[in-house]
């Protein structure tokens, strides 16, 4: 098979190539190790470069931009009204008074029409938040990030926390099933030949969606604690999809109404690995 | 003018602030080009379109306030700020060598050409998709795409050489 493109590749990594192309791709990936190795480096990198900025986020917003951000259109439009004034006071200097009064109209008719698009804009509020927040969350990472952040948790309170737990290790696929809105043919992945045991499983919430984190722990240093995530998507299939969160691997995908995220330090090609596995399980491929 | 663009917009300025630090490459050049955008917003207001994104709009804002800025040639960056961004304070460089590595990887990122160093940080780093990116830059999709690529592959080399990443192929190949 003709190995893909580099932009090819890195649009695939960002999940935004057709279902074919990616289908493509993914089987390239599969029986290439070098292009997986490749991937791998650009999801890495990808990684750092979100890092990078992240600092960003954490650092208190100067009061100056709060204020300027702040600032009631009418409080603009007056200072754009009141420069202008300005400027023709300049350019009429001692001209008869007459000439000022349709600047006075327009500046009065401005303020009042201000003040009535104040009221109707604050009826529309509400609904213009509501839309942002359907929009963002629509197209945003932020999911990857809730995600990371609940395998994290799941990592430093370890597999004895047992209040983690909503479902406990020895429930049957039926109980977890019947407790969480997974699949109804869902099976408990079975892992134990990566030498991973499963310690129970936890409701959560992932982009206004409800969840299933299912946790797996091992012996095997290199591979570490995962996580899986099951859940309900709107949205159209997706071809497996790698992503980083700080120290966190994630590979995700869509099938069939239901998203699916593995998670984990361990290296891509294991996190793949394990992906081929869980999916031939699920059917979800 | 509703409160909640304006609460809109304050709760949308650390991502600004993290976009057009990426842009600038300078924490006060970045802070005043976010200022001009939130004016730019406020006095255009009717020009947003409901149903679209808002912070989409806003990045759009804020690089359209940097290009002029840079045609205009309006940045005038001082010695010591320059100096700034290179080092950082005293304080933050002495505390962990893990920043420091991460300030490379945003010099690195300051030394792409403005229009690839805009994409890389609309898409991988504000996460929007390739389609959003394209609108807010006003050019085609597939522009986006290979301006991404050639920005991804330009800073993958340079970590690379400078030893940035870890290096997955040990464990990969471990398997």
């Amino acid at each position: 098979m003709q190995r893909p493109s580099d932009e090819i590749l890195i649009a695939f990594l960002d999940g935004e190539l057709a279902e074919s192309e990616r289908t493509r791709i993914a089987q390239a990936l599969a029986e290439d190790e070098v292009l997986r190795d490749h991937a791998a480096r650009l999801t890495e990198g990808a990684g750092l470069i979100r890092s990078a900025f992240d600092e960003v986020l954490r650092e208190p917003v100067p009061e100056r931009l709060i204020d300027a951000a702040r600032s009631p259109e009418s409080v603009t439009q007056l200072r754009r009204i009141m420069a202008l004034l300005q400027r023709w006071r300049a350019e009429i200097g001692e001209r008869p008074w007459w000439i000022a009064v349709p600047v006075a109209a327009s500046f009065l008719g401005l303020v009042v029409g201000g003040g009535f698009g104040y009221f109707a804009g604050s009826q529309q509020g509400a609904t213009f938040a509501a839309q942002q927040a359907a929009l963002t969350s629509a197209s945003g990472a932020n999911w990857l990030d809730s995600i990371a952040g609940y395998h994290k948790l799941f990592v430093n309170a370890g597999p004895d926390d047992r209040q983690l737990m909503d479902v406990p290790a020895d429930s049957k696929d039926d109980a977890i099933r019947k407790a969480s809105q997974l699949p109804a043919d869902f099976r408990l992945p079975d892992l134990k030949p990566w030498g991973l045991a499963f310690q129970g499983a936890r409701f959560l919430m992932v982009d206004g969606q409800p969840a299933t984190q299912l946790f797996y722990t091992t012996d095997n240093d290199k591979l570490g604690p995962v996580t899986l995530v099951v859940g309900n998507s709107p949205k159209p299939d997706l071809a497996p999809t790698f992503d980083r969160r700080d120290d966190v691997n994630l590979l995700y995908w869509r099938h069939h109404g239901h998203f699916y995220v593995v998670v984990g330090a361990a290296s891509i090609g294991y996190l793949w690995n394990i992906h081929n596995d869980i999916a031939w399980q699920l059917d979800a491929i | 003018m509703s409160m909640s663009f304006n609460d809109q917009l304050v709760a949308v300025l650390p991502r600004l602030r993290r976009f057009a630090r990426g842009l600038t490459g300078s924490a006060v050049e970045a802070d005043d080009l976010v200022q001009a955008a939130c004016e730019r917003a406020l006095a255009r207001t009717h020009q947003f379109q409901a149903g679209t994104r808002f912070d989409s709009w806003m990045f759009r804002i804020v690089q359209t306030v940097w290009i002029d800025q840079i045609r205009a040639r309006d940045i005038r960056r001082t010695e010591s700020e320059d100096a700034a961004r290179q080092v950082g304070s005293d304080e933050s460089v002495r505390r962990v060598e893990a920043r420091m590595a991460l300030r490379e990887v945003q010099a690195a990122i300051v030394t792409l050409p403005p229009e690839q160093r805009a994409a890389l940080l609309l898409v991988t780093v504000e996460g929007l998709s390739y389609k959003e990116a394209a609108e807010v830059a006003a050019v085609p999709v597939g522009t986006i795409m290979s301006r991404l690529a050639r920005a991804r592959l330009a800073l993958q080399a340079k970590f690379e050489t400078g030893g940035a990443l870890r290096g997955s192929t040990g464990d990969a190949k471990a398997e």
